[in-house]
This record gives C-alpha cells, sequence and structure tokens, in this order.
C-alpha cells in the first residue's frame, strides 16, 4: 500500500505483529530475521501468486501468516502448497505455523490506486 | 432489576449449569454462622482439560467446511472427490517438507526450543557403519521406530553383542504387532480417514511372513517366555497364520505355560478360519473358554467381543442366536461392560437380511442413550454405520434412526464414526431412510442440515431424494436440488436429467401458490442449463446424449418460463438431428410448443413443428387444426400446411 511510514499505524497497519519490541521482550532480532525468512519462502514458494504484503503475526507460540493468493493454479496444487509451507516453515521456525491464505481471481483485483 | 432482566435472557440451562457448577449458592441473605465452610476436595487437571472444556461449548458448525479446508471460497471443496484430493494434497505437502528435511538435514539441526522437541529435528540415521549399542536399540523399540530397530538389531547381531533376553522380547512384540513392515505414519490421519476398503484387505487373508525375523527371534529365546509364546501367537493369529497360531497355543498348553486373556482372545477371533461348521467352531470355541477358566484367566471384553465375533459367523442364525444370548448373560455376570463393537456384533447376529426381524436394536439403544464411549475395541467404530443400516434396510424406522443419530452427536460419539467411508454408508443409509418416511418439508431441513458440508450425496441419494420429491409433490425444491446436482458433478447422470425434467414437467405450477410463483422461470432456467450442459458434454469423454423424451421436456419448460427464443433453438436442434436422437417428444411438448407459437404470432416455427410431427408418426391432426385456427396464414404457409396435412382435413 503506498503509505508512507508516518501513516503506518493510522492509515496502513503493520506487516509483523509480535511483541518482541516492547521493553524486556524475549528474541527482537531473531523475530525480525524470521520474519524476513517467512517472506521470502513464502513468495519463492508460492511463485508469482503472491499479490499482497505477507502479515505475520505471533501468538504465544504460533505464528499465522496471511497473504492474497492469486488463483492461478488448481486448488488442489494450492492445498499441497499450503501443507508444505506450513510444515516445512514449522520445522524451520520449531512452532506451529498457520496459513491464511485469501484467494482472488485477478493480480489487478488488489490495485487500489496507481500512482 | 437491571440484572434480573438479563438474567431472563439467558438460556434457562445455562444458568442452572452455571450456578451448579461453581458450587456455590449466589443469595443475598448472609450464610448461617453455625454451618462450615467445606473446601472441596482439588480435581487433578491435564494441561489440556480447560482447552477441551472450551472446545465441548462449540459443536460443529453445518454452515461451514471441516476446518481442515481453507476457508476461501476458491478452496472450500464442493465434490466428494474434491474433498478428498485436498485434504490427501495438504497431507502430501507436509510428507514433501518431511522429505525436504530428511534429505537436508545439515539445514535443519538447529533447536530452537528449550527442551528442544525432537519431532522438528530431522531422524537418526542409521547405517552398516553405524556405531550401535543395546542403548539405542531400547530406543528405537520405545518410539515405535520398526526399521530402524531392526537394522540395529542386525549390527548389533554382526558385532555379536550379547542383547539381554528382555529386550529381545520387546523386539519381538514390535515386530510381531507390525509383522516386520513399516506401519503407516500416525501423523498421517487423512490418509487413515481416506484409506478405503481396509476391510477387506484384512479379510484377504494370510499375511503373515512365514520364517521371517519374528521366528528368528522367537527360536532365540531360550528357555521360552509365556510372554514370547503369547506375542509370536498373537501375531499370527493377528496376520492370520491360523493354523500354526493354534497349533502353538496347544504346544503352550501341553508345556503347562501360563498364557494370558488376550492371547486366548486372539484365537477365538480366528476360530471361523480354523474350523468350518458352526458347530464346530462353537465348540472350540467353548473348549477354548474352558482352558481359559481352568488356567484362572479372568476374561475381559476382548474375549466377550471375540466369542461375538466368532458367533456372527456362524451360517446357521438360530445356533447364532442362542449362542449370542447364552453369552451374554455370563459376561455381564462377569462384570463385563459392553463397547460399541459388542452391539455391532449383536447387530450382525441378529439383523440379517435373510433372518426375521429383530428388534435388538431398540433394546441396545433405550441401554446406551445418553451414553458417551470411548474407543476400546477396534470394531468400535462399526457401530454408527451397522446401526443405521439395520434403521433403514431391517427395520425401516424413522424414529430409531434419530434415536441413533441423537447417540452419535452426544459428547464425543462423534469420534468413533470410523472413517469417510464408514461416515459416507452411515449418511447414506440416513438420508435415504428420512427421503422415504419423512414429509418433504422437514427432509429438507436435514438436508440444508447435513449437505454439502457434512455430507455430499452419491448420485444413487439423489435419485432417492428426487423420487421422494416426485411423490411428495413438492416440486419447488427441485430448482435448488438441480443446482446442487451441479455443483456435485451429478449432470452426466442421464437417469437423473430424466428424473429432474419428468418432476418439472409432471407437475405444472400452480401461480396462485407463493412457494411456486418463481417455478416457471426456475423450470426454464433448469432446462436451458441442462440443455447446454449436454451440448457440452457431447465435446468431452462422458458423454451424455439428449434422447427426444428429455429435448421434449426441455421445450416444454422452456415454453412454459417464457423462453420462447431459446424455445425455438431448441426445435430446430430437434429437427436437424432426427436421425441422431433417439426417440421423440411427447405430443403435449410440441403441443405446448405450437401454443406458445400462436401467442407469439411466428406461424413459420409452428410449421416446423407440425412438420417434425408429421415426419416422424405423431399426431399431427390437433396440431394442424390449433394451427388453422391460431393464425391467419399467408398464401405460403397456407400451402405448406397444405402440403403436410393434405387439403381434405382442412375443409372440414
Amino acid at each position: 500500500m503506498a503509505n508512507p511510514p508516518h501513516f503506518i499505524g493510522h492509515r496502513k497497519s503493520w506487516n509483523s505483529w509480535n511483541t518482541s519490541t516492547l521493553k524486556d521482550a524475549l528474541r527482537p532480532s531473531q523475530t525480525a530475521i524470521e520474519d524476513v525468512f517467512i517472506r521470502k519462502f513464502v513468495t519463492g514458494t508460492w511463485h508469482a501468486l503472491v499479490c499482497s504484503e505477507i502479515i505475520i503475526k505471533r501468538q504465544h507460540n504460533t505464528i499465522r501468516i496471511a497473504a492474497l493468493i492469486r488463483q492461478a493454479i488448481t486448488p488442489r496444487k494450492m492445498y499441497f502448497l499450503i501443507g508444505y509451507t506450513e510444515e516445512l516453515l514449522s520445522y524451520w521456525m520449531q512452532c506451529p505455523v498457520t496459513l491464511e491464505l485469501q484467494t482472488v481471481g485477478d493480480r489487478k483485483d488488489v490495485v487500489f490506486k496507481y500512482i | 432489576m437491571y440484572l434480573s432482566r438479563q438474567w431472563r435472557l439467558l438460556p434457562k440451562a445455562g444458568i442452572a449449569r452455571s450456578l451448579s457448577s461453581s458450587g456455590a449458592h449466589y443469595t443475598t441473605a448472609a450464610p448461617a454462622e453455625d454451618s462450615p465452610i467445606e473446601i472441596p476436595n482439588r480435581i487433578e487437571r491435564s494441561p489440556t482439560d480447560l482447552l477441551q472444556a472450551l472446545a465441548a461449548t462449540v459443536g460443529r458448525d453445518h454452515t461451514a467446511p471441516h476446518y481442515k479446508y481453507h476457508d476461501d471460497p476458491f478452496l472450500i471443496p464442493m465434490s466428494n472427490a474434491a474433498k478428498r484430493t485436498y485434504a490427501l494434497s495438504k497431507e502430501s505437502g507436509r510428507k514433501a517438507a518431511k522429505w525436504i528435511k530428511e534429505e537436508h538435514r545439515e539445514l535443519f539441526m538447529h533447536q530452537e526450543a528449550q527442551p528442544a522437541i525432537e519431532k522438528f529435528a530431522p531422524s537418526m540415521v542409521y547405517t552398516e557403519d553405524s556405531q550401535v549399542e543395546e542403548s539405542s536399540l531400547r530406543q528405537l523399540i520405545a518410539q515405535g521406530e520398526l526399521k530402524d530397530a531392526v537394522l540395529v538389531y542386525n549390527l548389533l547381531e554382526q558385532k555379536g553383542t550379547v542383547i539381554s533376553p528382555e529386550l529381545k522380547q520387546s523386539l519381538l512384540e514390535l515386530v510381531c504387532f507390525h509383522n516386520n513392515q513399516e506401519p503407516l505414519p500416525e501423523e498421517y490421519i487423512e490418509e487413515r480417514w481416506f484409506m478405503q476398503n481396509n476391510r477387506r484387505r484384512e479379510r484377504s487373508g494370510k499375511t503373515w511372513k512365514d520364517g521371517d525375523l519374528a521366528e528368528k527371534l522367537y527360536s532365540e529365546i531360550e528357555p521360552k517366555t509365556p510372554q514370547s509364546y503369547a506375542s509370536l501367537i498373537r501375531g499370527m493369529a493377528k496376520y492370520l497364520q491360523c493354523e500354526r497360531a493354534y497349533a502353538l497355543l496347544q504346544e503352550a498348553g501341553e508345556k503347562q505355560i501360563q498364557l494370558d486373556t488376550n492371547t486366548f482372545n486372539s484365537i477365538i477371533q480366528i476360530v471361523n478360519f480354523l474350523k468350518d461348521t458352526a458347530e464346530q467352531r462353537w465348540q472350540l470355541c467353548t473348549e477354548l473358554l474352558q482352558e481359559m477358566s481352568q488356567q484362572k484367566l479372568r476374561p475381559n471384553l476382548g474375549t466377550l467381543n471375540a466369542v461375538l465375533q466368532c458367533i456372527s459367523t456362524f451360517g446357521n442364525f438360530k445356533l447364532a442366536r442362542t449362542a449370542a444370548l447364552q453369552v451374554l448373560p455370563e459376561f455381564k455376570k462377569l462384570d463385563v461392560s459392553p463397547s460399541l463393537g459388542t452391539y455391532y456384533y449383536l447387530l450382525i447376529i441378529f439383523c440379517r437380511e435373510r433372518g426375521p426381524v429383530s428388534h435388538v436394536i431398540v433394546d441396545i439403544l433405550n441401554d446406551i442413550a445418553g451414553k458417551e464411549f470411548k474407543v476400546q475395541h477396534p470394531k468400535d467404530t462399526y457401530f454408527f454405520a451397522t446401526a443405521m443400516d439395520v434403521c433403514r434396510n431391517h427395520l425401516h424406522d424413522k424414529a430409531l434412526a434419530k434415536k441413533v443419530d441423537e447417540l452419535l452427536h452426544t459428547g464425543k460419539n462423534y469420534d468413533l464414526i470410523g472413517d469417510s467411508f464408514k461416515e459416507s454408508i452411515y449418511y447414506r443409509n440416513y438420508l435415504a431412510l428420512l427421503c422415504q418416511t419423512e414429509s418433504i418439508d422437514d427432509f429438507m431441513q436435514t438436508y440444508d442440515l447435513l449437505v454439502p458440508n457434512i455430507y455430499i450425496p452419491e448420485p444413487g441419494i439423489m435419485e432417492e431424494i428426487l423420487r421422494a420429491i416426485e411423490i411428495n409433490g413438492g416440486v419447488e425444491h427441485v430448482p435448488r436440488i438441480w443446482s446442487d446436482m451441479v455443483v456435485f458433478d451429478h449432470t452426466h447422470r442421464e437417469s437423473l436429467l430424466l428424473c429432474v425434467l419428468r418432476i418439472l414437467v409432471d407437475n405444472k405450477p400452480n401461480p396462485e401458490s407463493p412457494a411456486q410463483q418463481q417455478l416457471p422461470e426456475q423450470g426454464a432456467k433448469v432446462a436451458l442449463d441442462m440443455y447446454e450442459k449436454v451440448e457440452d458434454s457431447i465435446r468431452r469423454l462422458r458423454k451424455v446424449s439428449f434422447t427426444g423424451q428429455m429435448l421434449g421436456d426441455i421445450l416444454t419448460l422452456l415454453v412454459r418460463g417464457g423462453n420462447y427464443e431459446k424455445a425455438t433453438e431448441v426445435l430446430s436442434h430437434i429437427d436437424k438431428n432426427q436421425h441422431r436422437i433417439p426417440g421423440t417428444p411427447a405430443e403435449s411438448a410440441l403441443q405446448e410448443f405450437v401454443e406458445a407459437s400462436v401467442q407469439e404470432k411466428s406461424p413459420s416455427q409452428a410449421l416446423v413443428a407440425l412438420q417434425y410431427a408429421v415426419e416422424n408418426n405423431i399426431d399431427s391432426r390437433t396440431l394442424a387444426k390449433r394451427i388453422h385456427e391460431g393464425f391467419t396464414l399467408n398464401e405460403a404457409h397456407l400451402s405448406k400446411l397444405k402440403s403436410l396435412v393434405g387439403e381434405s382435413f382442412l375443409d372440414k
């Protein structure tokens, strides 16, 4: 979304939701690096299918990953990728990982504004 | 005042429960001073108790697909095939990830969690030249890793390490349990859920590996212990090496070796493979039971179910009945409480296809209504499908079926439905019974609840439902059913298509009833949809071909729905492909079309219909008459009419 950084929290919300940057919170740097890894992994695994930012939400020991996916492959293949992504990321992060995807028919559906 | 009003809005049961479960009574009056405060004993809770209590407050959501599917319109499965493929694809993705983890093990060696979670790390790999010790074998057996355990055992043998007898015994137990075959890993639940016909595979015959590792291990254990006998006998009995299992049991008896109850159970289970006639089987069964009582072994649930299984294989109905009636009180005296598997066996003993009608299920349901069951025996999962089958095919009783369904939805009993195959049998029987016995509106309520998220009807059941609609005159439900049929991919079944058309054509909508006001247009839509679907299918592999009857019905529906334009198209299709289409449309279909042509003032179309009727030996006189009366025909049309039916007709 085309919003400059000072609008984050006002017109645009965070892409990573976690409490690692609170005072005395645990693993701030690891969390940031892991999020970068997750984003790279998901955009690479769902090649040319992700049409949005990848939102990563952490609650307790679970990680929920949300994104908009283009309906360019069959649902069957999507389910394969869902299973694969969830399982591999949970091996990597060593905690339960859930994918929360929404699909869109066309890439243009998620374009809201041309600059 | 405010509070009390709020409370009235709450369901009464909820208040009662919340008050009684908290164990205190909320009263404004001060408690009497002399009553001492009693602190209740602490109840031991497991870590997941709270979660389970929370989960118990939400039931299955009928309006959403099962939670294993992704909640997005594109990803929601809409047919039985899709349900299966989607769930299995997801699991196959999991398998692929696991393969990556094992293949690139060096990348997954990090440990994030404290204490480390073993399942997230790659598993140990044992090869020909790994350094192994007895302790690693012990660990592998504890983890149930059969293949690795066998490999490590062989390595230890080669190195000449002495393995303690009790470790050998536990390896023997592992090998006997799995017949030295790697079992399907436990985490792949979908594969288990969708695995089909495993029952047939079990029955197929001996799968025990003769002279394999199990027997080698057994021969190495000296002196023979009761446990080693027991595990080999049970393994052989499980994989149907029946003769040798029985021989081993006799050998153990001769050597005065004290076996345990479960070993006897496993032999009783295979009595039907040892003896041929019912009398011999029953005799052997009683002999085994007597032997158990001599050895002072206490029978358990497994014994009860094994004996009933043996009885259920009797071809002789009378003997089976008397034997079962003897066995039940005996076990009741022994204080063995039956499981669902027991009731399953009773049902198949008493309710046979060719036997007299038995109402044993009524007593069973009276006995167990409202109870919550846990799985105790492998056959427990067969109960619900069989009970519903008995309700439908044996007794044809709607009230009983509802009772069974209520039992299924009591507590966690739904866990005992078995697998997808049994679940679909259960619902198939349930819906088929309801659509035959209930009024169509009541039935549609159940239908709305179950379809499509819990159960998708097979084409056979769809036909039953359509028949019920036809009998009960619920023609207003047809468009809804048709749209379901399209979604479930039933449109290539000719019998279903004909059924839908027949109902729509035969039940002419009554414009005064509010439910049927929309029906002519909806019917025309269904007809048009069907016409396009069938035309489409000709280009595909799964061919459905038009019949004259079918096209005639489509024509009628289009005419009734006021879609005259499409109706002419269908008629020209009928006319052009006369030689390819078997059969002809009904006369009434052509009549209705001509009538519509009159309304639309289109004599040339009416003449096409007439010509078709003449060419195909359909009674054309009424048609011609109607055309003659309805239109003021010009010369060309008149001469055509004459050439078709002859001049003499017009002069009258």
